[in-house]
């Protein structure tokens, strides 16, 4: 149960960050965080206790294996994750071209 | 040396990547090939071989990158890519039903075995690679694009 509030932690991190922070780079390292402790939620959750990779091979028969459908959905979710961070990091660029600055309390204009 | 003319990293980068690049392409292919027998597959290889250009970008400059593969051979690998696994798919209207595994099954553990899955993989990594790689060159264009404006910028108000 320890180890899923480890995975909390990282969580609120990732949210301190994200709330917290004023420069655009730094919250996105946070939308990262926050992402990446999601993933390993999902990790911890499919093991189980002296479980093997789910991997058939032609020698040996595979008995006690962790579960494989958190990891096909958390290989997803990375994949989504970079898109949303090339994303970001494009509006984040734009954000730099136009105000020639990352530090939002300074963006203020709500229009253009 | 000037260093406008010198492009890219320092020698020491240069000659570890020249080494190391091609292997980097030969485990992404590896990975490829052998995604249905163990760990791996069209995206895991995809991201190694996008990740091989994206190296030799980094330590050679853009312009050697775009030698190996320029952004319109990007843009048709991505697209040739998902054409390949839609074909695939339609194949199996041949025996009745989509995505049907019309190709012999073969042996068990073997390279070719499963299928569909070997050609499914290949075109996956296909679009995954080629996007990746187009992914990261729209970063760095567009900073190229704002180093320029910026020296613009200075020149105007000399």
């Amino acid at each position: 149960m320890s180890i899923y509030l480890l995975c909390l932690i990282i969580f609120s991190l990732g949210i301190y960050c994200v709330v917290r922070k004023r420069n655009v780079i730094k919250i996105i390292i946070g939308v990262i965080i926050l992402e990446y402790a999601v993933n390993l939620f999902f990790v911890l959750v499919a093991y189980r206790v002296n479980g093997r990779a789910p991997i058939f091979s032609a020698e040996q028969e595979v008995l006690n294996m962790v579960d494989p459908l958190p990891h096909a959905l958390v290989l997803t979710a990375i994949v989504i994750g970079l898109a949303t961070t090339a994303l970001l990091v494009g509006i984040a660029m734009r954000l730099y071209e136009k105000y020639r600055t990352f530090d939002i309390t300074k963006i203020r204009e709500l229009k253009g | 040396m000037s260093r406008e003319r010198e492009k890219g990293m320092s020698l020491i980068v240069k000659t570890i990547t020249r080494l190391t690049v091609g292997l980097i392409f030969l485990y992404g292919v590896y990975i490829v090939t052998h995604g249905h027998l163990s760990p791996g597959g069209g995206f895991a290889g995809g991201v190694i071989i996008a990740l091989s250009f994206v190296h030799l970008m980094l330590a050679y400059g853009k312009e050697k990158a775009f030698e190996k593969l320029s952004r319109a051979a990007a843009s048709l690998f991505e697209d040739a890519g998902a054409i390949l696994f839609l074909s695939i798919a339609l194949l199996g209207f041949t025996g009745g039903y989509f995505f049907l595994n019309f190709i012999s099954k073969g042996q068990p553990f073997k390279l070719f075995s499963a299928g569909i899955i070997l050609p499914c993989n290949i075109a996956i990594s296909l679009k995954v690679g080629a996007g990746i790689f187009a992914i990261v060159v729209a970063l760095v264009l567009l900073e190229f694009e704002l180093e320029e404006e910026k020296k613009e910028e200075k020149k105007g108000k000399r």
